[in-house]
């Protein structure tokens, strides 16, 4: 009990986080300007930070009954100003072609438009995330909705806004559901100090809201790699639902920036405990959402780790630059895991000899004790082996090939792309020829495409056919295909003397 | 009272009636309770004011159970109306009316209908307990649309709970006594309050949401 109660401190309550935290760093003009998005969007553009481009905001009925629909871009993003949750928000993915003329007319006099209008500035219709289509009358009585303060609880008036809608990016598709996921970066005194993926689920109706059952993906601070995950407030899972996507081993791309530009959001709002929401655009790259004056604590269990403990070794420290903010939290929260590194990468720990089963042409299985060696770039196979599993044909072919003996280092490049040139595709099973140094020299070699299965992973690529007959192992697995792997040189000690 | 303290009795002599006096001095006390399950247990409920008002309310009527019962028809109905009226999208405020104006007469209908089945002590519930039962929708409607039906019905059910083990505590013999004998012990409640303004501890109910990082350290 005792221990429990002296371990507690790591994680962070809701009562540290608003005495301890919130109240002396957030003082309330930060907070206002957290709680603004159109704020401090213009306060972080100043400062040239990327946020999402502001198309036009609506104050008034006067504004609405103004606006010019005709310079709304193909797609974009509806929000109110002060909403919360999420709610209100309209996102449109595209405009729909105008209709054939006959058809125009007849849903124009249905309407009751003027005919004859060739502008047709009222019938623009736009497509949603689920196909549906919107007008411009559904438009206006949204953003009236939202004037009238409908998302905002207390029914303050609001201002309503459009801004550019982000693209999604290819390697975040499988894993989101209808929105776009963000990366909730905590910051505390410049140091970035933890950080998820948010992830939008069918649950939380393509919202990245934990709270709506949104899935959150710790993420390791130093290489910017996912680790364990959790759903809704407190359901931890490994895979998204119904799929077999697992969530831990998803390198961030762009991770530093990310960090960089948290650190950047917190100096300029001058929140000093802000959680930045900091989504990927396919084309801009990293870019700042939303600023967060009192971050959740769900952050806490997708990474399975106390913010609190984390916050106190960085609570004392002078950080002058915001790079050695960011140094600083890679350095300190990042792979400390690292025991636990095949269960959050998603990647197999291997030895430095395998058993691997080799597929061969007609579908003949051979299994051999592999070298694993993360000096050589591509995989090779000893020449026996390669004739037991069907190559002989394209290493006799091979053979029969005038390849020159002797060169120079300078001319490699050459010989290499003229060899390809001449003789790629004259025998179906050459799929490549390279140069290969090694201790004994450089040797041309004939590469096959193979299939091998290490550790119940298949694995299909090019190999090397070269004659190791003088060595132990019949096969070198490199490392081109050894990324789904992580190598502990110890593991086959035991193995091995027994051996 | 034979052990009343001289304070009480100079309230008494004074006019001020016995009851009226008791509840007043009770109400630190169910105050510092829930401030106490809030801060320490973890227990939300709706805030602070609606807890406490709804214990007073369970207090004033004829016994808990016809207490529990108008508290219960009055979320139920609050859950009910909304699913009706969320497609109008209506306003907050007038939305808000409508449904004050629908659970009012839901109430009284279902007042009707116990004196119907000659439950009088359910009908003669006087008005006041009635109306702070009613104004809790408002809180209710709020809760739901900001953190969804869910969250409203759990923190509905939170307040009820606070809101019976108040009226216990309020209504507890012994507790009532020494508040009689020693009126002044109440203002204990504003050290413990200061305490529990400054407790920065884990609360209970999140050793329990946490429990999986508190096991790995």
């Amino acid at each position: 009990m005792f221990d429990l109660l002296k371990n507690s401190t790591g994680v962070l309550g809701m009562n540290a986080r608003n005495l301890d935290y919130i109240r002396p760093n957030n003082l309330l003009e930060a907070k206002k300007l957290a709680d603004n998005k159109l704020l401090s969007k213009k306060i972080l553009k100043k400062n040239d930070l990327p946020v999402p481009q502001l198309i036009a905001k609506i104050k008034s009925r006067d504004d609405l009954e103004k606006f010019d629909w005709q310079a709304l871009p193909e797609t974009f993003a509806l929000k109110p100003n002060r909403g919360f949750g999420g709610e209100g928000i309209l996102i449109v993915y595209g405009k729909k072609k105008p209709a054939r003329p006959s058809a125009t007319m007849a849903f124009r006099a249905d309407n009751g438009f003027a005919l004859g209008d060739e502008g047709g500035n009222h019938q623009d219709t736009w497509i949603k995330a689920d196909g549906s289509l919107i007008t411009v009358a559904d438009l206006k009585s949204h953003i009236q909705n939202i004037l009238d303060g409908s998302f905002s609880l207390s029914n303050t008036p609001d201002i309503a806004f459009f801004e550019e809608r982000l693209q999604l990016l290819k390697l975040f598709k499988p894993y989101s559901f209808k929105g776009i996921p963000d990366i909730r970066v905590v910051v505390f005194n410049k140091v970035p100090v933890m950080a998820m993926l948010r992830l939008p689920t069918k649950e939380s109706g393509g919202k990245a809201n934990l709270q709506q059952g949104a899935i959150g993906v710790g993420i390791d601070m130093a290489s910017g790699i996912t680790t364990t995950a959790i759903q809704g407030k407190n359901k931890f899972v490994e895979q998204i639902l119904n799929t077999r996507l697992t969530l831990s081993g998803i390198k961030i791309p762009y991770w530093k920036d990310i960090l960089t530009l948290a650190v950047k959001s917190q100096e300029i709002s001058n929140l000093g405990f802000l959680g930045a929401d900091i989504a990927i655009d396919k084309e801009r790259g990293p870019v700042i959402l939303e600023l967060n004056a009192r971050p959740g604590l769900s952050i806490q269990l997708a990474n399975r780790a106390g913010l609190r403990e984390r916050m106190e070794r960085v609570a004392g420290l002078k950080i002058k630059t915001i790079e050695k903010g960011v140094r600083v939290g890679m350095d300190l929260f990042g792979g400390e895991i690292q025991e636990e590194l095949e269960e959050i990468s998603g990647r197999k720990v291997i030895g430095t000899v395998e058993k691997v089963k080799l597929v061969g042409k007609e579908g003949k299985e051979i299994e051999v004790e592999a070298k694993v060696d993360t000096g050589a770039y591509s995989s090779s196979i000893d020449t026996d082996l390669a004739i037991e599993l069907g190559f002989s044909s394209v290493l006799n072919y091979f053979s029969s090939l005038d390849v020159p003996r002797d060169f120079s280092r300078e001319n490699v490049k050459i010989i290499e792309a003229d060899l390809r040139k001449k003789y790629i595709g004259t025998h179906p099973d050459l799929a490549d020829i390279v140069i290969v140094y090694s201790s004994t020299g450089s040797t041309i070699r004939p590469k096959v495409n193979l299939t091998f299965v290490l550790e119940s992973v298949a694995i299909t690529t090019q190999v090397n056919i070269i004659e190791r007959a003088e060595l132990s192992k019949k096969m070198i697995v490199g490392k081109k295909n050894l990324n789904k792997f992580l190598i502990d040189v110890s593991k086959n000690e035991g193995k091995n003397s027994r051996g | 009272m034979e052990s009343a303290n001289p304070t009480i009795n100079f309230f008494l002599n004074e006019g001020v009636p016995f009851e009226t006096v008791i509840l007043i001095l009770m109400l630190p006390i169910i105050a510092t309770f829930i401030a106490f399950l809030r801060q320490v247990v973890g227990i939300k409920a709706f805030g602070i004011y609606t807890p406490l008002l709804i214990t007073f309310a369970f207090l004033a009527t004829n016994g808990l159970k016809y207490g529990i019962v108008i508290f219960l028809a009055v979320i139920l109905s609050g859950m009910l109306l909304r699913f009706i009226l969320k497609p109008l999208r209506l306003l907050y405020l007038p939305r808000v009316a409508i449904m004050l104006s629908l659970v009012a007469l839901i109430v009284l209908l279902m007042l009707t209908l116990g004196g119907n089945l000659r439950r009088t002590g359910l009908a003669s519930v006087s008005i006041f307990p009635i109306l702070i039962m009613i104004t809790l929708v408002e809180k209710f409607v709020a809760v739901q649309i900001e953190k969804g039906n869910k969250t409203a019905i759990i923190l509905a059910l939170e307040t009820l709970l606070i809101s019976i083990v108040g009226f216990y505590l309020a209504s507890w013999e012994a507790l009532i006594r020494i508040i009689v004998a020693e009126p002044w012990l109440v203002l204990l409640t504003l050290p413990i309050n200061f305490f529990l303004g400054k407790w920065t501890g884990l609360r209970l109910s999140e050793y329990l949401r946490f429990k999986e990082i508190l096991k790995k350290q």
